[in-house]
């Protein structure tokens, strides 16, 4: 497989979040505000990527046993080592993030992705699951954060684009609004791409 | 080799060995800086809640105070030792003369506890400014209790009103986020954050009682 395939079929074809229905508690924690989804988006693409780059490398040493132990040391590893960099680096960034960074580890995508893929293809082709996998993820998080920012708050990435005139949705604000625009996005592109029955 | 019993439980020690270790030296070379920068952005933060009184005895730009910084903080701001209090106190100067306080004060929010610290008048019965410094609420819901929409509301605010009664402050009603206050008692509350917004004036209600009495005897 191409590398380019490799990306399309991790960030569309099979997409995490409408395909494998993984990463929803997340998808649904974070999408009130645009800002807030492109910054986890951003975490979980750079984990992704080098988690599955190290998992890959290591594959062929990994004792079956304890693979998932070693799998998740690697993921925590990485979200440590990008929450103490950011710190000590990018502090404004790092504030902006706040317990982001720490939420990362709990995304069942990274262990879903490390299991399926980086335990048995090569780093090259894991890193690039990775980021597709990521990138699936993240355009997902953009879309319903896209339509809770609007309707809740009246703006997009913090600019105001509705007038005075606008009264916001309350509901849209709160967790319930991601649970069923979720719902109507995932059953939109498997009916309308997959040809799923209803 | 790899389905033997040993195996695993040597690979598990050398990768937690490994990756330990990268996390403790990463973690050692950054710690000064971290610290360095935490210290900075107190700092700022101390001036810049005490900064309105400084510029009104000095005559100064706020502006140009703040820019000043660090040399403006060494000129007004001094920590205090308060003993018995037990929470981070500063005084801002001007020619010796008192002209604001700054608490470092400590409450409960719905998933943690929180930090703020908040500059008050020296009789202690009104905020000067407020800013929340550490909080754990969920982003986008009760996180949003760090921005300034919400945090003006308590500024220049007369919070100390029955200096002699049991509870020194007074009680607030909280109204929506898009409503316009008709009345000094009320606040608007972070919308989809009740409980964090309450949490905010519960901790300013216990912080006040205790410093206002304790800065009474102190001053004594």
């Amino acid at each position: 497989m191409k590398l380019k395939d490799i990306f399309i079929t991790s960030a569309f074809t099979e997409n995490s979040v409408w395909r494998q229905i993984l990463g929803i508690c997340s998808a649904l924690a974070v999408t009130n505000l645009m800002k807030n989804s492109l910054i986890m988006g951003l975490g979980v693409i750079f984990t992704l990527a080098f988690a599955n780059l190290t998992i890959s490398f290591i594959r062929n040493w990994t004792p079956r046993s304890v693979r998932m132990m070693v799998q998740t040391l690697v993921i925590a590893s990485y979200v440590i080592i990008v929450d103490i960099f950011l710190k000590a680096n990018m502090p404004e960034i790092s504030k902006q993030l706040g317990p982001y960074v720490g939420l990362i580890i709990t995304n069942c995508i990274l262990m879903g992705r490390a299991e399926a893929f980086a335990s048995q293809n090569k780093p090259l082709d894991s890193f690039i699951d990775g980021i597709g996998a990521g990138v699936g993820y993240t355009l997902v998080l953009l879309v319903i954060s896209f339509i809770r920012e609007l309707f809740g708050f009246g703006s997009i990435f913090g600019i105001q684009v509705m007038g005075d005139w606008w009264t916001p949705w309350s509901i849209m604000v709160m967790a319930p609004s991601a649970f069923f625009i979720l719902a109507m996005l995932i059953w939109h592109i498997n009916t309308r791409f997959y040809k799923a029955k209803v | 080799m790899k389905d033997s019993f040993l195996f695993p439980i040597v690979f598990m020690l050398i990768m937690v060995v490994i990756f330990v270790g990268i996390l403790a030296v990463m973690y050692r070379l950054s710690e000064e800086k971290i610290a360095a920068y935490q210290q900075d952005v107190f700092q700022r933060q101390v001036l810049a809640l005490m900064v309105g009184k400084i510029a009104e005895a000095t005559n100064e730009d706020v502006s140009a105070i703040l820019d000043a910084y660090p040399e403006s903080y060494e000129l007004y701001v001094k920590a205090v030792n308060t003993e018995g209090l037990e929470r981070q106190t500063f005084i801002a100067q001007v020619a010796d003369s008192t002209v604001a306080y700054c608490f470092e004060i400590k409450g409960k929010g719905l998933w943690g506890s929180m930090k703020a610290l908040v500059s008050t008048t020296t009789d202690f019965r009104t905020i000067v400014d407020f800013a929340i410094v550490e909080q754990m609420e969920t982003p986008g819901l009760g996180a949003r209790i760090e921005e300034d929409w919400f945090l003006a509301q308590f500024r220049d605010r007369l919070f100390v009103q029955s200096p002699d009664a049991e509870d020194i402050t007074s009680s607030y009603e909280f109204i929506a986020e898009t409503q316009v206050p008709e009345r000094e008692d009320q606040l608007k509350r972070v919308t989809g954050a009740t409980i964090t917004s309450d949490s905010v004036v519960k901790m300013l209600r216990n912080e006040f009682n205790h410093i206002y009495r304790y800065m009474q005897d102190y001053r004594s």
